[in-house]
Formats: structure tokens, C-alpha cells, sequence
């Protein structure tokens, strides 16, 4: 749930443009991404062009325009990583989950992400799910991991 | 009142009016830069490059886009030096690999000296110039119309890929973009990376006179800044 609404996020910052970037990020840290309607709230609440507050949003890698999964899994795809395979495992996690990164499944259960530094570079290739990290990566963990992930939202139902 | 200041561009002497760009004044003068991003009632962003030139100070130069450079006392200026003729090639060689099917585009490469294209054609139809994104920026203040993503991602839309209510669909952004211009009868296709016979014609033409305005076809295409004024 939300903890703060559009209204509060707004309080004491209407008609600043300067604020956008904090807005959006507030924004994203409560709901999770930032949907149109809240870029156009935002739009007339700071009084900045909805194509700026929209080109901004799309810029950065950091904001998300849809909802993610209940299950985010990021992969490293840093130098460190990616000499040592990251390339496969976003493979794995792609061809397994059928979706493309920075989208998700149909059922809503998995999204993937990749970054280009998780800065634990002597463990890699690191995949994190939820925040937790995962070490020394391999594309076989990583299928036991996703399955592991499935089951336990197939029984949590 | 204006002021003037004296700048030294390709060795000519000119008396430009202070606050233009170096662009603006050279064109005014009758030296031809190639460039495609500029506008004239538009403030310039440099995004083409392809109006670089060499601006000396102290005996060193600095390669720099001549649009977003204003004129100053005393400046020199080389507009088609070895090093700036080699690099503008380049950038005219990746506009055409990633838009070759425009006049604009075929005319600009013929004036830069594009004889062969080292690039995989890409066959986009937007080279991001960024003038549409401009006149409706600057001139209509709608900003109806915006650069969407980053990278290699980067494209103009409209927010949220719906045209809004307050886009009056003037059309200005379709009359600068230079990709409306229809190329000539033998556009450049993929696996064939090489200008085809017209082009190659005029190819002479560039390379007499590559610093006058000879007042080519491209400049009517694209509005050029000399025909504008």
C-alpha cells in the first residue's frame, strides 16, 4: 500500500519544476512505478509541460513507467558480470520467463531488470531478487531459483 | 544599435554582428558550412555536429559546432581544414547509414564528400536533428511533441505516444524535418553503400568549391540558412 498519496507527495512542492526529479522518485519509491495519470497530476501540479515530465520519466533507467512484478529479479550486467556470463543468465531468465527485460509476465509474478553495476563485483555474476543478492551466479541456479520463486506463489495462494 | 566585431573566418575578414553564431555570420558571408540541425528562428543545440570547425586560440584549435558558437572579437576561424573535411565526412557517412532514404540527407553527404558509406544501413526514417522537436518547443510553445528514452532508445513522440488535445496539428514539425524530402531515383539501399551515378556527377562541384556557397539544391530542401534570409 501506498504509505504517502499524490496529494502529500505534491504538499509544499506545487508549482516548483525544479522538484520534478524528487517527485518522480517519491512517486516511484511508494507506488512501486509511475503511471500516466500520476504524470499528469504531476504535470499540473508543478507546472511543467506533461511531455517534459514524461521525457524525464523516460529517461532515467531508475524510473519505472509500469508496475513490476511481484518478483523482481535483477541482473548485473557490470564488466566483472559479464565476463563471467551475466549474458546467459539474462538468456536463462528471458527464454524461462518469456518475457523481455523490463517487462513482465503475464501473470504478474516475475519482472526482470538489469543494471549495469550492483558494486559487489568479486561475487559476481549477481543476480538479486527482491533486494536479496544471490552470488556467483550460474544459468542452472538461476532456473532453481525462479522455479523455487514459482512454487512458493503458487502455494502462498 | 548594433555592434560589431571583427572575426577572421578562412581567412576573410568579416564584420559580423555581435551575438550571432559563427554559423550564422559565415553564411551571411557567403562560406558554406554544412550543417542540418540549424534553423534560423530557432535557437541552435549543436546536435548534428555537422557544422564543426576549427576555432584557434593561442595557436591551438578547438573542433567545436560553429551554430552554438558566437562570433567574438578577433576570433579565427578555419571552416575546411584536412581535419575538419575528414570529420565531417564521418558524421554525414553515419547520418546516411542511418537515414539514407532522404534528398536532405543524400545532399548533405554529396557536399561533405561521402563517396562510400563504411556503416551497416540502419534505413531509419529520423536522424534526431531534433527541429521538429524545437519549432514546437520554441515557436508554437505546445511542446506537444518531445524526445522519449535514452540511448539507442531515444525517438520523438508525442507524451505517452497519444497526440494530445492541445497539439493543433499545425504541421510545422512535419515542414522542418528533413526526412520529407524524397530522395532521388537511385537512393542509397542496403548492400549497395555507394552513391549512385547523379550524385556522383556533382561530386566535382563539392570538391572545387568547398567553402562557397554555391547555393546547391540541398539548401532548398532543408532550409538552408541562405535561402531563408
Amino acid at each position: 500500500m501506498p504509505s504517502q498519496t499524490l496529494e502529500q507527495i505534491l504538499e509544499g512542492r506545487r508549482s516548483q519544476p525544479n522538484q520534478l526529479i524528487e517527485v518522480l522518485q517519491d512517486i516511484q519509491a511508494n507506488y512501486g512505478y509511475i503511471s500516466e495519470e500520476a504524470m499528469q497530476v504531476v504535470s499540473k501540479g508543478l507546472g511543467v509541460p506533461v511531455m517534459e515530465v514524461y521525457r524525464v520519466a523516460s529517461f532515467y533507467t531508475a524510473f519505472r513507467l509500469k508496475p513490476s512484478g511481484k518478483n523482481v529479479l535483477t541482473m548485473c550486467m557490470g564488466t566483472a558480470c559479464h565476463v563471467r556470463g551475466a549474458r546467459l543468465l539474462l538468456d536463462q531468465a528471458t527464454g524461462q520467463l518469456g518475457v523481455k527485460p523490463r517487462e513482465v509476465t503475464p501473470d504478474g509474478l516475475f519482472s526482470i531488470d538489469h543494471v549495469n553495476c550492483l558494486g559487489a563485483c568479486a561475487l559476481g555474476p549477481i543476480v538479486t531478487e527482491n533486494g536479496t543478492y544471490h552470488h556467483h551466479m550460474t544459468p542452472g541456479k538461476l532456473r532453481k531459483l525462479i522455479g523455487t520463486l514459482s512454487h512458493q506463489a503458487v502455494e502462498g495462494k | 544599435m548594433l555592434q560589431h566585431v571583427n572575426v577572421n573566418i578562412d581567412g576573410a575578414n568579416i564584420r559580423a554582428v555581435r551575438g550571432t553564431s559563427v554559423l550564422d555570420a559565415a553564411i551571411e558571408y557567403g562560406i558554406c558550412i554544412p550543417h542540418l540541425c540549424h534553423v534560423p528562428y530557432l535557437p541552435d543545440i549543436g546536435a548534428c555536429r555537422l557544422c564543426i570547425v576549427e576555432h584557434v586560440v593561442n595557436g591551438r584549435s578547438n573542433v567545436t559546432t560553429s551554430c552554438t558558437l558566437n562570433v567574438e572579437e578577433g576570433m579565427v576561424i578555419l571552416t575546411n581544414t584536412d581535419k575538419i573535411r575528414q570529420l565531417r565526412r564521418n558524421l554525414a557517412e553515419l547520418l546516411v547509414a542511418q537515414a539514407p532514404n532522404s534528398r536532405a540527407i543524400q545532399d548533405i553527404a554529396l557536399r561533405c564528400g561521402v563517396k562510400e558509406v563504411r556503416y551497416p544501413f540502419r534505413n531509419e526514417d529520423c536522424v534526431l536533428c531534433g527541429r521538429c522537436v524545437r519549432v514546437c518547443t520554441e515557436v508554437w510553445r505546445a511542446r506537444a511533441i518531445g524526445f522519449v528514452g535514452r540511448g539507442k532508445e531515444r525517438h520523438v513522440d508525442y507524451p505517452f505516444g497519444i497526440r494530445p488535445e492541445f497539439c493543433k496539428q499545425c504541421g510545422n514539425c512535419v515542414q522542418v524535418c528533413p526526412m520529407t524530402i524524397p530522395p532521388c531515383d537511385g537512393p542509397m539501399k542496403p548492400g549497395e553503400e555507394y552513391l549512385c551515378g547523379k550524385c556522383e556527377s556533382q561530386l566535382m562541384l563539392a570538391d572545387e568549391t568547398p567553402d562557397h556557397c554555391v547555393w546547391c539544391k540541398l539548401g532548398e530542401g532543408f532550409t538552408c540558412g541562405r535561402y531563408v534570409q
